[in-house]
């Protein structure tokens, strides 16, 4: 009972001290933004930087063509070190592609193309993943990510 | 398709109007109908408290029968639990599904129609159910109204509320709980399934029920409360359904106009087109009603925490003040967060800041509330965990490790880690199993001596329920957390075997979660054959001793 007498000083404080804590997240979260912004799915009308490839998900697999013209299946092969920027969309339903290793995802909207950069920093083979419901073989819209 | 078209059209027609005169008969021959409602108006004030104070709803047949508020109350008690266990079936039968990484006991479309079935049977009919169930049955007694009017509404809403149930538990629909449009309109097995127009109309249904039944809530509380208990007084509990049901009639009607213009676009495809580039326009005005719904879901067991918590601690609430304070902040800011259910959708980064700002801004309320339960046990003499207390010290730990999940997926860098991965599914399954499902079944066993018409429930078996919920919980979403963080996917009948390990712990966490549930009926069974040998008062609703 004695240790907590005055009570609107022990709201008070807990208040402040939540408040704190999330205004230190909401500013780190605001300056990541502005410094990351080609991190995050946006819109495709910006001057997308570095190779671009084009990715089109559909019932059920995903297609990336690269500027060279040829085109993979549910697998991208990349270059460690460079600069990629991914345009997103869909043939049908909506998708979102979803590279853990690289905390990378854009949802593939039909007639709505995205962009995301990515830039490999490791060689090796990761996965990606379809995480947007979108049908029958939803699980199967997965794939490697190559990196050399 | 053995049915013709016409046939069904014939078939249908014929069932309706069948239905029509059995609806008839229902509210013409119900003689107690509106038995507190027109007592009201011809009994004196003393003599209608007096009748009021002494309706007891136990749970029986009966309730289907009645239109006072404590019947509509047992009613959709009765209906939720029955919605839980139908719905918890088929999260059964997906977990054990996901033993193994191709798909096993299930195909895929088997899967994605118990996927939908799950979300939409546990959101609109267990968690919605519950909160109108527990809202129609202790309002009442918290605010000892002076009259108990609109008995037929509510009654008729109860109906609504169950066809909408049974349409959503027939349909096939293999859309999940949101619908999203291009994938909704393909009307064949692979894509959302030909039975999207029955889980709309159900979810519509349900919706609308919802939505008056919030207003006459909101009447319950405002004017028919009794003149001896002053707004600076009223429940915690009170304060909570009046939250939740300010939220539900500002955000409900706009899933209702959504759900009108996707129906239309099924039939005639308008609105949501890629074509006018509104594909997303759905996905908006759906996470406009659909986050709110969560916080409906959740503000009435922080009602129910706050009346429950001081009976077991033998201290009052540790500041009433704040704890107010706190669910009319919840009201306001989770209406303005449900942006950050569209993060990664390209909707462009201002939206992202905006909506990850405000999602900072929900926790505020919701830390407030967890420290004034946490100040309240601090200060307390004597706490006693009986079957209730339990139920609700895991409720407040759960709510705690799936707040805290939340806060990492509103920062819009890690929300881009986790978005659409079973972290998320356990951010909500912590909330909903340990919240919504726990605080509800804490809940019914406070209210056990007067559902059950004096029988005390079995305290071993209980607290055999109790300890599987809590360790099925951390099974089940502390696996699906860990898995989440490593990129597993969720709403998928199949993965990469790597994720073996995590859908098998929590398959395990699954199971015996189930197992704890069917003790709870089990519980009652057991009660059922002894005799009832004790009072029909309880500590919510009565001044009297918690046991």
């Amino acid at each position: 009972m004695s240790q907590l007498k005055n009570k609107l000083l022990v709201e008070i404080i807990w208040i402040v001290a939540v408040i704190a804590i999330l205004s230190w997240a909401a500013v780190s979260n605001a300056s990541y933004l502005e410094t990351n912004q080609n991190a995050i799915s946006n819109p495709a009308n910006s001057d997308p930087v570095g190779i671009v490839i084009n990715v089109t998900g559909y019932q059920w697999a995903w297609a990336f063509e690269y500027p060279n013209g040829t085109i993979t299946t549910d697998k991208l092969v990349l270059e460690v070190n460079q600069t990629y920027t991914l345009v997103i969309t869909s043939k049908d339903v909506i998708h979102d592609l979803y590279i853990p290793q690289f905390g990378v995802q854009s949802y593939a909207v039909p007639g709505h193309p995205n962009q995301v950069t990515i830039e490999p920093k490791k060689t090796g083979t990761f996965i990606f993943e379809c995480v947007e419901y979108c049908g029958e073989y939803h699980y199967e819209m997965r794939g490697t990510v190559v990196v050399t | 398709m053995g049915f013709s078209f016409e046939l069904m059209v014939f078939g249908s027609t014929i069932a309706a109007l069948i239905a029509m005169v059995f609806l008839l008969y229902y509210f013409t021959m119900d003689y107690r109908r509106n038995l507190l409602g027109e007592s009201a108006s011809s009994l004196s004030k003393e003599e209608s408290n007096l009748l009021l104070s002494k309706m007891r709803r136990e749970i029986s047949f009966s309730a289907f029968f009645m239109d006072d508020s404590k019947s509509i109350g047992v009613r959709y008690l009765i209906t939720s639990i029955v919605l839980f266990f139908i719905g918890g079936l088929a999260g059964v039968g997906m977990r054990i599904s996901l033993w193994f990484p191709n798909p096993s006991f299930l195909t895929p479309d088997q899967y994605n129609i118990l996927l939908t079935a799950h979300g939409n049977i546990m959101l609109y009919g267990f968690a919605i159910g519950t909160i109108l169930g527990f809202g129609y049955y202790l309002l009442p007694s918290a605010n000892k109204i002076e009259k108990d009017t609109l008995g037929v509404v509510k009654s008729i809403m109860y109906w609504l509320f169950l066809i909408g149930a049974v349409f959503i538990i027939f349909s096939k629909s293999t859309a999940t709980w949101y619908f999203y449009y291009p994938l909704v309109d393909q009307l064949t097995e692979a894509g959302g399934g030909t039975y999207s127009f029955a889980t709309l109309i159900g979810v519509t249904l349900i919706l609308l029920a919802t939505t008056v039944s919030s207003v006459i809530f909101l009447k319950m509380v405002f004017l028919d409360r009794s003149k001896s208990i002053p707004l600076s007084k009223i429940s915690m509990f009170s304060w909570s359904i009046v939250s939740a049901a300010v939220l539900v009639i500002t955000s409900a009607p706009v899933s209702m106009i959504a759900n009108g213009f996707l129906i239309y676009d099924l039939i005639n495809p308008v609105f949501f087109q890629a074509s006018n580039g509104a594909v997303l326009g759905y996905a908006i005005m759906f996470w406009f009603w659909g986050h709110p719904l969560v916080y409906i879901a959740i503000l009435p067991a922080f009602g129910l925490i706050y009346e429950m918590l001081p009976k077991y601690a033998g201290v009052p609430i540790f500041s009433y003040r704040a704890g107010v304070f706190s669910l009319l902040l919840l009201m306001i800011f989770s209406a303005v967060v449900w942006g950050h259910h569209l993060f990664n959708s390209g909707l462009g980064t201002v939206w992202d800041l905006l909506f990850s700002t405000t999602s900072f801004l929900v926790v505020i309320p919701s830390a407030m509330s967890v420290f004034n339960w946490i100040a309240t046990l601090w200060t307390a003499k004597h706490i006693r965990l009986t079957v209730p207390m339990l139920f609700v010290l895991n409720g407040i730990v759960d709510f705690i490790i799936g707040g805290i999940v939340g806060v990492y997926s509103a920062d819009v860098g890690l929300n881009a880690f986790i978005h659409g991965t079973y972290a998320i599914t356990s951010h909500f399954h912590w909330i909903f199993i340990g919240l919504t499902a726990g605080i509800g079944f804490g809940a019914i066993y406070i209210l056990f001596p007067t559902l059950t018409g004096g029988r005390t429930y079995n305290v071993p078996l209980a607290k055999v329920h109790f300890y599987l919920n809590s360790v099925g919980t951390i099974l089940m979403s502390g696996f699906w957390l860990v898995g989440g963080f490593a990129g597993m996917p969720r709403r998928v009948a199949g993965y990469f075997g790597i994720f073996q390990t995590y859908q098998d712990v929590a398959a395990i966490g699954g199971v015996i979660l189930g197992i704890g549930f069917l003790i709870f009926l089990v519980n009652f069974a057991y009660s059922a054959y002894l005799p009832a040998k004790v009072d029909v008062t309880n500590p919510l609703e009565d001044e009297v001793q918690a046991i």
